[in-house]
């Protein structure tokens, strides 16, 4: 009975030692790969979204690792751009596109950025779902060798066109947006239109202010101003600048006035220029009727026109 | 005639002028025009009320000027002939014939006054048509000339019965048409009516010193001063924008309450009426010591240069006067010099 029962223990025993032995023995002929976990910092950016990629896309993530400075990547370890991982010996259609590796020492770490790129190479009639696939790298240190796994992450690849009848309330996809008409054409229109628009009311602004911009703008001696500045100094200019202030005088009391007083009783904001206004006439005789008319101008005419004109667009806009 | 000499008769005119107005008070515009009229050698007309004074300015006025002075009465049954001569049987017993009130005082008649002649026919009127316009007459077969006469003629507006309406021809032949209204100033009002010195009308002329002007020498006179007083481009100009105004008021955009403007006037004012508006300004210019025309010097005879000649439709004639007031106004205002 005894003899049984130690039968029995060895056979129990004698399985489990000859796996253990095989697996040192195994240990021993790669050599590298240590079972202890590597302390392995991994930060992973991953794409924004997590829908709506199709056959042809690439998606690109980058991964972090920080690891203390005695463990070093192992280049080589890095996935291979083509490379495509299988499941079930089934490609998943998702291939690496680009790998690009950098390394930076920062205190007593290593930093590795792993940017990998993965061109997706599958389509389906329904949204379907996929992965960026776990990668493995290697680090060496401490003459041993460390298997480290990156995480995969999880996405959706939709159909390039729907298939079938689609009716609509049955296919009310949280991960699909609202469909939109393009109103880029519409868009233009109204800004065009808002445009025209502005620009009409600007220009119905300016003829409602009576052709100004700006309130006492424009008005008779405004332009009377602008009229004398321009004249030539001769006698013709001289004719054309007393002529022209004389319309000013005329539009603001709303009828033709011959003399100084016509003006300063119609209008009574030009008294603070009662002396200049009957110079002006004295001019004006002088110009036109009578050129025995005595002046009492004490320069050339074109000059004191100048300022004349300017007093009474000044006066005009109410200021004294 | 020199330049001082012109002065002198400036002097002589203002003089005149300050003699009528102490005995016609309150007509100083009136007494202007007048003394415009005299020395551009113009006939004026006077209308106004009844008893306002316009046969007493008048005969003022003819007072000063001095020479022969004529007046006749307008009356329905007054006929041309009764101007030239009238028939009568002598002491003798027999008929005979005497020069009227037109050829009593040969060339030197210098003032005719035809009191009221809207009472008088229109043979009346045409005689007249040719004696203002002409200064000649002919009669006992041989033309009879009054180089220095003017006319003076009134009228009254209110009175209708008996009266015959003044043709636009002889209109025409008046340079002036002088409005005379009651004075506005209560202290003048007052005075005409407690004031004995105004109650006696002969008396009250005769306080005028005569003969102030030498009447054979107007004509001369008026002629250096038309010719002596200038008149610039631009004036001529605006003369003439304010008679084509006259007979086209509407493309001028003059516009009077209740008044179609387009269908206002028929005729404007002639080229004799805007001449002698021209003969008024210069006068007047010559009056206010100018050498030189001004638009005030055609503003001061504008109405009553040019009122009296115009024609309106029929359905504005009976408002003729308060309309030609307001459309000559709104001329004035409406073109502009420069």
């Amino acid at each position: 009975m005894t003899m049984t029962r130690h039968l029995r223990l060895i056979a129990l025993l004698l399985p489990l030692w000859l796996m253990h032995g095989y697996a040192h023995a195994a240990a021993e002929d790669t050599g590298q790969v240590s079972s202890k976990e590597l302390p392995v910092d991994i930060t992973a950016i991953n794409p924004e979204r997590e829908v709506g990629y199709h056959v042809g896309d690439v998606l690109t993530r980058t991964l972090i690792l920080k690891v203390a400075d005695k463990y070093e990547l192992l280049p080589t370890s890095i996935p291979i751009p083509g490379n495509q991982k299988r499941y079930r010996n089934k490609e998943q259609g998702i291939e690496i596109y680009a790998s690009d590796l950098k390394h930076e020492h920062s205190g007593d770490q290593n930093i590795y950025t792993l940017r990998l790129s993965y061109q997706v190479f599958t389509s389906s009639i329904v949204a379907k779902p996929a992965a960026l696939p776990p990668e493995f790298v290697k680090f060496t240190g401490e003459g041993q060798l460390y298997r480290v796994r990156l995480p995969s992450w999880n996405f959706r690849i939709s159909p390039l066109a729907v298939y079938g009848s689609v009716r609509i309330e049955k296919d009310m996809s949280q991960f699909r947006g609202p469909l939109l008409l393009d109103d880029k054409r519409q868009q233009l229109t109204l800004r065009i239109a808002l445009v025209v628009l502005g620009l009409s009311l600007l220009g119905l602004l300016y003829i409602l202010g009576n052709r100004s911009w700006l309130p006492r703008m424009g008005g008779p001696f405004a332009k009377a101003m602008r009229i004398v500045r321009k004249t030539p100094q001769d006698a013709a200019g001289v004719q054309l600048a007393v002529s022209s202030l004389h319309q000013a005088f005329n539009q603001h009391a709303g009828h033709s006035v011959f003399t100084a007083e016509e003006v300063l009783a119609k209008l009574p904001q030009f008294g603070v220029m009662q002396a200049e206004i009957q110079q002006f006439f004295q001019l004006s005789r002088a110009v036109f009727f009578d050129a025995k008319a005595p002046s009492s101008l004490n320069e050339p005419a074109h000059v004191w026109l100048r300022k004349f004109s300017r007093r009474c667009r000044d006066v005009e806009r109410g200021l004294k | 005639m020199s330049d001082r000499q012109l002065a002198d008769w400036r002097k002589e005119a203002l003089h005149l002028q300050s003699e009528v107005n102490q005995v016609v008070v309150g007509q100083a515009d009136a007494v202007r025009l007048i003394t415009t009229s005299i020395f551009a050698r113009g006939h004026v007309l006077l209308e106004g009320d009844v008893g306002v004074g316009k046969t007493t300015l008048l005969r003022a006025f003819t007072r000063g000027i001095g020479g022969g002075y004529q007046r006749i009465e307008g009356t329905i049954d007054l006929m041309p002939n009764d101007l030239v001569y009238h028939t009568y049987l002598g002491d003798d017993g027999r008929p005979h014939v005497s020069p009227g009130p037109l050829l009593s005082h040969g060339t030197d008649l210098a003032v005719f006054f035809f009191n009221e002649i809207n009472r008088a026919r229109p043979q009346v009127h045409s005689l007249l048509l040719r004696v203002m316009a002409e200064r000649t007459l002919s009669a006992f077969n041989r033309e009879h000339t009054f180089p220095h006469m003017l006319v003076f003629a009134d009228r009254n507006q209110v009175e209708k019965e008996e009266t015959f309406e003044i043709p636009s021809a002889a209109r025409d032949r008046f340079m002036m048409e002088i409005p005379i209204l009651v004075p506005a100033d209560l202290d003048i009002m007052e005075s005409l009516i407690f004031d004995t010195r105004y109650h006696d009308v002969d008396a009250l002329v005769n306080q005028v010193k005569p003969d102030i002007l030498q009447f054979d020498q107007l004509n001369q006179v008026a002629a250096e001063i038309q010719s002596s007083i200038q008149a610039s481009p631009t004036l001529r100009r605006y003369a003439l924008d304010l008679w084509l105004a006259t007979r086209s008021p509407a493309d001028y955009g003059v516009k009077i309450e209740g008044v179609d403007s387009k269908r206002l006037v028929v005729a404007g004012a002639s080229p004799r009426g805007i001449a002698m508006m021209m003969r008024a300004a210069r006068v007047n210019a010559w009056l206010n010591d100018r050498e030189a025309v001004v638009p005030e010097d055609i503003h001061a005879v504008f109405h009553e240069t040019v009122a009296h000649r115009l024609v309106f439709s029929p359905i504005y004639e009976m408002r003729r006067t308060e309309i030609a007031r307001e459309l000559l106004s709104q001329i004035i205002h409406a073109i502009s010099a420069p």
